[in-house]
């Protein structure tokens, strides 16, 4: 399972679950430490997967470009125990999600083959 | 006491053996009462054309104006043929393939020159499944980036790899006899670069332009008429009736000429002439084609066609005749392939076999059957069915009427020995459109085929006079002096053969007062004058035998 599983849709419904949830999670983000490399969320999803593998074949090529930019930047970074200055952090209207929504569109596509295959023919006559 | 089965069944028999003797009297009858093959209706300003022999299958096709001739740039008919049914907004490609395998259909899109043509065959009580999904593939396919790079690229590639000479050199015939619009290539070969206009957005582009109600058309074999006004009218609403952008629609023009493409493997040589133009009235072209044939309808003999014997002479190669009819202009052509050898062999057969026509005409008896193959291909092409569909269909998107059957069949009839030779004679006469693929060491020239290729006259001049200045171009470095020397003697040449006061003028105008000096180890040599050194290193020149 390349994504997570998330309470996300789930909170959007209630506004009062959103407005509790939102300064924790935007609080967690900044906490976990990927933006101070310069990372973003979804460059932490593993590659070491079919699925993920597809979606990153289905990139845009700048957008691969710019990924392949931060990973390489962040490990860079990480071998010199060093973070960014603070002036090249990932803000957090930058953080936005690139490759879920493609995940997202595969595992669809998945699960609409696996329906497909193992489907039972009702026949009406 | 007679058993109630026999009787029924004996009833039957001769019911059956009634019927066939109508058929039998029919025969030739069926031209004598005619109808055209289809009758044209529009259903919500899509034009249909159908058929119904109430058989327990149906064929149902879209031929849209999207022909190679239309696309606005290379490849993009071919990526629209390879777009058709894949994901649209309602539902994936998969979803598609696979309900379309549980209801035993088949999909199927292909592309002529002038019409792509989305096509579904099924079972007669499926019709409302696939005219829906046929509109839906008409105006809700998605185009997508990843289906295009993951799908489309690879089965064009794929498709390419497999074009062979036969398909490269009537693409080439083609190209030369029309340029532009009809003379686009069909499938364009792996080093036409189609890259740089070929994506899905410019796919997408020209779908919206070309699957509009006025350039499509539906036809359908086998579907009850009833069915279509029912299903026809919900479904195809969703296209759109008219298009922001137009499709390039230049009139056909006949140039034709020559070309020659070096290829390993098959060879095939391609004689192309000015045919007959769909719905055109040329019944000469017609029974010229039945006439020079091609390919025998009887096993193990080469029939009567001036072509198949041509090709009996050759062995090895095959040589076939048709003419490919569009909505404004006409091809016939003559397609020889195999090896290089025989395709020679058979090319020169086969001019001569239409040398034999102009010079002694034809027998009676290769009339009569040219005459009637020639009414064979006519009416089983214009049949809603096969490839009819796809005539049917070309004919209803650019105006044309369906078939005349009886006058066509009249006009074929009155066609005589002389009326062929003279049809005959214009095309050896005129400008051939000859092209070659393969061994081009051993494949023959239109020339020495014997095949003319007459230059417009009203270019005539111009052209001769352009070839006579690329000569001149490079006499000088042929002569081995240096272009400055050149010059000088040209003009030289020039003025002096004015007439005397213009002589004058003019080598007043040629005197000049430049000097020069050599210097050499730091000292000045000489000053002389510019103008006397050169006519001295003329004259030196001159006598080394024009080595300056």
């Amino acid at each position: 399972m390349p994504v997570a599983p998330s309470l996300y849709s789930a909170a959007v419904k209630r506004p009062w679950l959103m407005s509790l949830f939102k300064p924790l999670a935007g609080w967690y983000s900044n906490a976990a430490g990927y933006r101070q490399m310069g990372l973003k969320a979804d460059d932490l999803i593993l590659e070491e997967n079919e699925t993920v593998l597809q979606a990153l074949s289905r990139l845009p090529p700048k957008e691969n470009y710019d990924r392949i930019y931060r990973i390489r930047r962040a490990t860079q970074l990480s071998l010199q125990h060093k973070i960014l200055p603070k002036h090249e952090w990932t803000k957090p209207e930058e953080d936005v999600p690139y490759l879920t929504p493609i995940l997202e569109q595969l595992q669809a596509e998945l699960k609409e083959k696996d329906a497909l295959d193992t489907l039972t023919v009702l026949k009406n006559h | 006491m007679i058993c109630r089965p026999a009787l029924s069944r004996g009833s039957q028999l001769a019911l059956r053996r009634q019927g066939a003797a109508k058929l039998a009297q029919r025969g030739f009858a069926a031209a004598a009462s005619p109808k055209p093959s289809y009758e044209p209706t529009t259903i919500a300003g899509v034009k249909v054309a159908s058929r119904d022999d109430n058989g327990p299958t149906t064929r149902l096709a879209v031929v849209a104006k999207a022909g190679t001739r239309y696309e606005p740039l290379p490849g993009l008919t071919v990526g629209l043929e390879e777009f058709a049914f894949k994901n649209t907004q309602k539902r994936t490609a998969l979803r598609i393939t696979r309900e379309v395998e549980l209801l035993g259909g088949q999909l199927n899109a292909f592309h002529t020159r002038e019409a792509l043509v989305l096509q579904a065959n099924f079972l007669r009580d499926d019709l409302p499944y696939f005219a829906e999904l046929l509109a839906e593939v008409l105006s809700q396919t998605r185009y997508t980036t990843h289906e295009y790079h993951e799908e489309v690229l690879n089965v064009i590639h794929q498709k390419q790899a497999k074009l062979d000479a036969a398909a490269i050199a009537l693409d080439a015939a083609h190209s030369v006899a029309f340029h532009t619009g009809l003379g686009a290539p069909l499938y364009p070969t792996p080093s036409t670069p189609i890259a740089s206009y070929l994506n899905e957005n410019s796919v997408a582009a020209f779908a919206e332009a070309a699957f509009t109600k006025g350039n499509i058309a539906v036809v359908a074999d086998g579907a009850s008429d009833a069915g279509l006004f029912k299903w026809i009218e919900p479904f195809f609403k969703s296209v759109a009736a008219q298009s922001s952008s137009s499709l390039s629609n230049a009139a056909s023009k006949y140039y034709g000429g020559e070309q020659r493409i070096a290829k390993p493997g098959r060879n095939s040589i391609v004689l192309a002439f000015p045919g007959a133009a769909l719905g055109s009235n040329q019944p000469e072209t017609a029974v010229l084609v039945g006439l020079l044939g091609g390919e025998s309808a009887i096993k193990w003999s080469p029939g009567f066609s001036l072509l198949s014997n041509a090709a009996a002479a050759a062995p090895g190669a095959t040589a076939k005749a048709t003419n490919f009819a569009y909505s404004d202009a006409g091809l016939l052509t003559i397609q020889i392939n195999g090896s290089a050898a025989a395709v020679r062999k058979a090319a020169e057969e086969s001019v001569k076999a239409l040398k034999s026509v102009v010079e002694g005409g034809v027998s009676q008896e290769n009339l009569v059957k040219a005459i009637a193959k020639a009414k064979f291909n006519l009416l089983s092409g214009s049949e809603v069915t096969g490839t009819g569909l796809v005539h049917a269909g070309t004919n209803l998107i650019h105006g044309g009427k369906p078939l005349q059957v009886a006058e066509t069949i009249k006009a074929l009839e009155g066609v005589n020995a002389d009326k062929l030779k003279a049809a005959a004679k214009t095309l050896l006469e005129g400008n051939a459109s000859v092209a070659a693929v393969g061994d081009l060491h051993v494949l023959p020239f239109a020339e020495e085929l014997g095949l003319k290729k007459r230059i417009p006259t009203q270019q005539y001049s111009a052209t001769s006079h352009l070839v006579k200045l690329a000569k001149m171009t490079f006499a000088w470095k042929a002569a081995g002096i240096t272009y400055n020397r050149y010059l000088a003697v040209a003009a030289r040449a020039v003025r002096r053969s004015l007439k005397e006061d213009k002589r004058l003028a003019a080598e007043r105008r040629g005197q000049q007062e430049l000097r020069f000096a050599k210097w050499s180890n730091g000292k000045q040599g000489e000053m002389r004058n510019l103008a006397d050194a050169n006519a001295q290193a003329a004259v030196e020149s001159a006598a080394t035998g024009g080595v300056a």
